[in-house]
């Protein structure tokens, strides 16, 4: 997680020289920004994508961004967008049905090269999956990113209480889905 | 949480050799030279609050002068003091050209009539704008 602190060192290199600036933001959120993209789409080519993706429209709309609010919670926010945007481009293009996307992952997961998982971790991993996908993104973001409810909320555009339910709620349908594993 | 527990932490997903290096270097190479010096990120920041107050005055005043229009009747809204023409110009009109001030102070300048002059005077004028002597008498 980037801290404060560098933040406002990001955003008065961006104020000085916005190409330098924004080379230093990629450096520092690119790797972050993967593994949050990484978990929600699962897929690594995928995830690549993504990431991209979220770069190019961040320096697009790098006028847009508003000095009060967080480098780290804005560029957290597109990369959300850039998930989602995907995972419902793969559900249209896809013949499996929106109820089994979950399953169609969780297959993806075993068979990928680029998962390094345990069998604990192979079934928490499909554990994520089986919930729907505001739950599964508040759960990703608390539970890996370590992420505070203040900047989930900002983020997701969600009030905090409502973030905690939805966490609470996730919390309890993965420990019945690991327990009856 | 119990059984999650055990395994938080851990990343189970993996990543091509190199592939951070290779992805930051193709995202700053799509993304290098592509924007402007208008793109940069103070411009709007600096701006924005001064905007702000120019909108929240011209409201203001739009607001007090519709406010104004619509809760007065007719014929109050003059709501100018009756001064005199001295009053003004010694009150009101001091940043104005003096010339201008005295142009517009001059009482022949808001009266319709004109100067008396003389039939001679406007012969005179005339010869010196060239015009046939003959003409001058038949216009007059």
């Amino acid at each position: 997680m980037s801290t404060p602190d560098q933040d406002k060192d990001l955003i008065q290199l961006l104020k000085k020289d916005v190409n330098k600036g924004f080379r230093e933001v990629i450096e520092t959120y690119s790797s972050k920004l993967y593994w949050h993209i990484r978990r929600l789409v699962i897929l690594h080519e995928d995830a690549d994508d993504a990431l991209q993706n979220t770069f190019i429209n961040a320096w697009k709309n790098i006028r847009e961004f508003r000095n009060e609010s967080s480098l780290y919670t804005w560029l957290y926010a597109i990369a959300t967008n850039e998930s989602l945007t995907l995972i419902n481009k793969r559900k249209r293009n896809t013949t499996t049905s929106l109820e089994d996307i979950g399953s169609y992952l969780a297959n993806s997961i075993e068979g990928s090269t680029w998962f390094d998982g345990n069998e604990a971790q192979t079934r928490l991993q499909n554990a994520i999956l089986q919930l729907p996908e505001k739950q599964r993104i508040v759960f990703n973001l608390k539970y890996f990113d370590k992420m505070t409810y203040e900047d989930m909320s900002k983020v997701l555009k969600t009030s905090e209480g409502a973030l905690k339910a939805s966490y609470h709620h996730a919390v309890n349908k993965i420990e019945k889905y690991l327990e009856g594993d | 949480m119990k059984k999650t527990d055990k395994i938080r932490g851990i990343n189970p997903f993996k990543v091509p050799d190199n592939y951070f290096e290779d992805v930051n270097r193709k995202i700053i190479s799509a993304t290098a030279g592509t924007v402007n010096e208008t793109n940069k990120l103070g411009l709007s920041i600096r701006l924005r609050p001064y905007l702000a107050i120019a909108a929240s005055v011209a409201v203001l005043v739009l607001l007090s002068y519709t406010a104004v229009k619509i809760f007065l009747p007719a014929g109050e809204t003059e709501f100018m003091p009756e001064i005199s023409m001295q009053e003004f110009s010694e009150s009101y009109l001091n940043d104005i050209d003096i010339l201008t001030l005295e142009e517009i102070t001059d009482p022949l300048f808001f009266s319709e009539e004109m100067p008396e002059v003389s039939k001679s005077e406007i012969i005179d004028y005339l010869l010196l704008e060239n015009i046939d002597i003959n003409e001058i008498y038949e216009l007059l």
